[in-house]
């Protein structure tokens, strides 16, 4: 009877300590595998990454990592950086000479502007070496808005005119222009914090600040009220009291804050909503700035409603943010700066 | 009897070497760099350094400090008493300060004390010749104009 029990007791054991933690991983990876095909045919990441000849070059994908293309290809140059014109039907990107290390924090004023069609062809080089600093595409993708030291530029893509200048009022780097056209946001000296994500109202250039304190890499949702970022807040004991940064959602008003994705360990950077707002793309990183330096970080998706999730053991970080889930997640590359489109391209197979 | 200079003549020179070093030769601090850089030029004492630099290597930044204006060599100021001035990565030497985003600075400080006099070629506003973070923690006292900082030299008298 004896030696039942303690037969049934070891089975139970074997139960929770071999079969549930395997189940709860398969779970996880049959969750992972639904979240691939979910976004597999919403439309095409561009990102960039190391290509086989050792330089960066831009590179296609579907959003669950398929169909991944070298549309830039090229063994002479660092391309890196792109972005998709709002509809989709153009990209830019940065072209720096071969062996630039670019800089996290400065490859807006590093290379050429080049545009091009998303897949790749036709590509045009506007102007010299740091011409067109952190340029952005206006909505109808005629006119790109860039960040000089005398002010934010709004310029005709066909004429190559000024239309428009208005004071940066702090903003230093990482500029972004919102869907609906009324906002800039960027990476500001605001009041006595430097590394503060700021919104500007285009009409007045009045700006406010969204979040204070290590924070960069901002990008608009597409309602034009929310913005992605990358911060990195204070008080955390990893890496010796330095912190890792993750990504969270501020409201255009810097009233809401919601993290978005952290994971111990690892720096979140890259950070992008989907066209749709349904999911987010973020690159994971060991080295702080995203790996722009190196090979970039481990490219991942996760969905919107998702968040807040904590990836990883991440024990500090769970403890601040105990309703966080911890998946699903797909990487899809390694990259860095990704950008998505809704729209269809028509990419080699 | 002997003059004892000609009697010590290397104890005399170690004397008036330690003399020479102790006082230091006087240094107005001007040079070709300084007094042709930049729109204006002022000779001035650094009253404090508030606060401690950041050292982190991977990021760049300028941070402000406070100056008494003793002397103006060229250009005008906005205030003539006290000016705010931001220094490129102040942790670094000047003559090894300058890289690939900020090319245009340097001089001969190696090192920032508050009580030292700096001759310095400056521009103004910094926001129309510096784009990065800028660590200014007079921003609740001071409102007025920053100076940014192209050269700097160390002053002695």
């Amino acid at each position: 009877m004896q030696s039942r029990i303690l037969l049934a007791l070891a089975h139970t054991a074997i139960f929770f300590f071999l079969i549930v933690p395997a189940s709860a991983q398969s779970d996880q990876a049959d969750e992972s595998l639904k979240l691939r095909e979910e976004v597999q045919n919403r439309g095409w990441l561009a990102y960039s990454s190391r290509s086989e000849n050792g330089t960066w070059d831009i590179f296609l994908s579907r959003p669950d990592g398929s169909q991944r293309q070298n549309i830039t290809n090229s063994a002479d140059y660092e391309e890196a950086a792109p972005r998709f014109s709002p509809a989709g039907d153009k990209l830019m990107y940065r072209r720096l000479p071969k062996g630039t290390t670019i800089n996290h924090d400065q490859w807006g004023f590093q290379g050429e502007l080049a545009t091009c069609n998303p897949d790749g062809s036709d590509p045009q080089i506007l102007g010299g070496e740091g011409d067109y600093p952190w340029a952005v595409w206006s909505a109808d993708a005629k006119k790109i808005a860039c960040l000089t030291k005398k002010g934010i530029q709004i310029i005709d893509l066909q004429s190559r005119e000024i239309e428009k200048q208005i004071p940066r009022n702090g903003i230093y780097q990482q500029l972004a222009w919102s869907p609906d056209e009324k906002w800039f946001c960027g990476t500001a000296n605001y009041k006595n914090e430097y590394w503060t994500v700021v919104r500007m109202n285009i009409e007045t250039s009045e700006i406010n600040a969204l979040r204070s304190y290590q924070n960069c890499t901002p990008d608009w949702y597409p309602d034009s009220n929310h913005v992605i970022l990358s911060s990195r807040p204070a008080g955390q004991a990893g890496a010796k009291g330095y912190g890792y940064t993750q990504l969270w959602e501020v409201d255009g008003e810097g009233k809401q804050h919601k993290l978005l994705y952290g994971e111990d360990g690892l720096h979140i950077y890259g950070g992008a909503v989907s066209p749709d707002g349904a999911y987010v793309i973020f690159t994971r990183c060991p080295e702080d700035g995203g790996g722009a330096e190196k090979s970039g970080g481990t490219l991942c998706i996760i969905r919107m409603k998702d968040t807040p999730m904590v990836g990883g053991e991440s024990p500090d970080l769970r403890q601040l943010h105990p309703d966080a889930k911890s998946g699903p997640m797909i990487e899809i590359d390694k990259g860095w700066e990704p950008h998505w489109t809704s729209a269809e391209i028509k990419a080699a197979p | 009897m002997k003059n004892r200079m000609t009697r010590y003549p290397s104890a005399c020179f170690l004397l008036a070497f330690f003399f020479i070093s102790c006082t230091g030769k006087p240094d107005s601090g001007e040079d070709p760099e300084v007094t042709s850089r930049g729109s204006i030029e002022v000779t001035a004492e650094l009253q404090e350094i508030p606060g401690e630099f950041i050292d982190r290597s991977d990021y760049d930044y300028a941070f402000v400090m406070k100056y008494k204006v003793l002397e103006v060599h060229r250009g005008q100021l906005a205030d003539s008493e006290y000016i705010y001035v931001g220094h490129y990565n102040p942790q670094k030497p000047r003559d090894a300060v300058s890289d690939a985003r900020v090319d245009d600075v340097g001089g001969r400080l190696k090192k920032f004390n508050s009580g030292d006099i700096h001759r310095m070629a400056l521009e103004m506003p910094i926001d129309d010749h510096f784009m990065g973070g800028i660590v200014n923690r007079y921003f609740d006292e001071y409102s007025g104009p920053v100076y940014w900082a192209v050269w700097t030299n160390p002053v002695s008298r």
